[in-house]
């Protein structure tokens, strides 16, 4: 059996206690730490949260070489060049972009028909990535082969 | 120093304590019910229900992310509604039960944010993103962990409760925001799966609510337990000060038992 030490504490520490001790300032401080960076994170990151692909084509000339997030769909196989560089296309709203992309890999779920949300800018008229990410449907259907010939298709798609 | 001595597992009388333990009749049968649910949720998660037809093998990853986050949310609930009763009735009970409830729904949140990213590499390609709802969930981690700090502040202890009550109701705005970050902003994260059309296939469904009910087995047990165990720390303090008021006592008599002032 353990004991627990139940010998009066010393109650003059705790008088001196109070909202300004040391050990008070140093926790909140961490906390409030914490918390300003994912704050700061947050609100630097917005001005990168995305556009869809028909808002980016329109305000192409104003977002110039600025770096920022497109969503669409991947209209085109993906073309994986000699450099590594990968062109797709992708679509959203009827509007279509090319893709070049020059990061790393994205994830074994990036194929045509997939939608995206690409990181990167406007150079000339192609947007270069430096980051694929997938986006997934908040529909989930058990994989079998019928599933697989009845996927959606998009509207201008060459896949 | 004996009588000021206690061995855990005996009985203390004083402070109205008399229980021997945290455990009872209820929280063996909720602890009994929590590993069949977890056995049987962990069979068909990863047995009986198939892969996905887009993320294969990876979506049962959502049957413990999506329940993990809904248990979040019920123990952040169960500390707003105790901070609520609290700041109206003044009663230790039910700080107690703000802080266990924010204990342990701290541990599932941080459980959600660890099987998301998990979930976000295979599935995203990336494990973190600056996303509405990711940083949404981080936030409100991170101000409960606040909300934790604050209970564990070194103040008088009524002042500690109240700011940590009043803590308690804000945060819970944050529930509010996490929830609805999908609908109010783009992101990457998907949209809420479960509304007017939710679609989940054949055993995914049944999977998804074996993994609810298992969580919040799980969560309640642990709440229980935690509850009891912050019960019995403030009996102990009860007890300490009991024993204070006995020996300032003694130290102001004759002989220690006639209570003649000398």
């Amino acid at each position: 059996m353990a004991e627990v030490d139940l010998t009066p504490e010393d109650r003059t520490e705790t008088v001196r206690k109070g909202s300004r001790s040391p050990r008070n300032i140093l926790i909140m401080s961490v906390i409030c730490l914490a918390l300003g960076f994912v704050l700061f994170q947050a609100l630097t990151n917005a001005r990168i949260f995305f556009l869809n692909v028909d808002e980016a084509v329109a305000q192409q000339s104003e977002l110039g070489d600025k770096r920022f997030r497109m969503q669409g769909t991947v209209t085109t196989v993906p073309d994986t060049k000699d450099d590594g560089s990968l062109f797709f296309a992708v679509a959203f709203n009827g509007e279509q972009a090319d893709v070049r992309h020059i990061g790393d890999a994205p994830s074994a779920l990036f194929e045509c028909n997939t939608p995206v949300v690409i990181e990167g800018r406007w150079i000339e008229n192609t947007f270069e990535s430096e980051l694929i990410t997938v986006k997934h449907s908040e529909e989930y259907e058990e994989a079998n082969e019928e599933r697989l010939e009845e996927a959606y298709k998009p509207v201008g798609s060459s896949c | 120093m004996t009588d000021t001595k206690l061995e855990i597992g005996h009985e203390l009388s004083s402070g109205g304590l008399t229980t021997t333990g945290t455990g009872s009749k209820v929280t063996k049968v909720l602890g009994v019910a929590a590993l069949v649910a977890i056995g049987l949720q962990l069979l068909f998660g990863l047995y009986y229900s198939g892969p996905e037809v887009v993320q294969g093998e990876a979506v049962r990853l959502f049957y413990v992310h999506v329940p993990s986050v809904l248990t979040a949310y019920l123990g952040f609930g169960i500390t707003l509604v105790a901070s609520i009763i609290y700041l109206r009735k003044g009663s230790q009970f039910w700080d107690l039960v703000a802080g266990s409830a924010a204990e342990i729904a701290v541990l599932f949140c941080a459980f959600t944010l660890f099987t998301g990213a998990v979930w976000g590499k295979p599935t995203w390609g990336v494990y973190w993103q600056w996303d509405p709802r990711l940083t949404s969930t981080t936030v409100m981690f991170v101000m409960y962990l606040g909300y934790l700090a604050v209970r564990r502040l070194d103040l008088e202890p009524r002042v500690r409760s109240r700011r940590a009550a009043v803590l308690g109701i804000v945060s819970f705005l944050n529930v509010i925001i996490v929830h609805y970050s999908v609908d109010w902003w783009r992101g990457l994260h998907q949209q809420a799966t479960f509304g007017v059309d939710t679609k989940l296939d054949g055993l995914m469904l049944f999977s998804f609510f074996l993994g609810l009910v298992a969580f919040t087995v799980v969560f309640a047990w642990l709440l229980i337990h935690r509850f009891r165990v912050s019960w019995l720390e403030h009996q102990l303090r009860l007890a300490r000060l009991d024993e204070a008021l006995v020996e300032r006592r003694a130290e102001g008599t004759i002989d220690g038992t006639t209570g003649a002032i000398s």
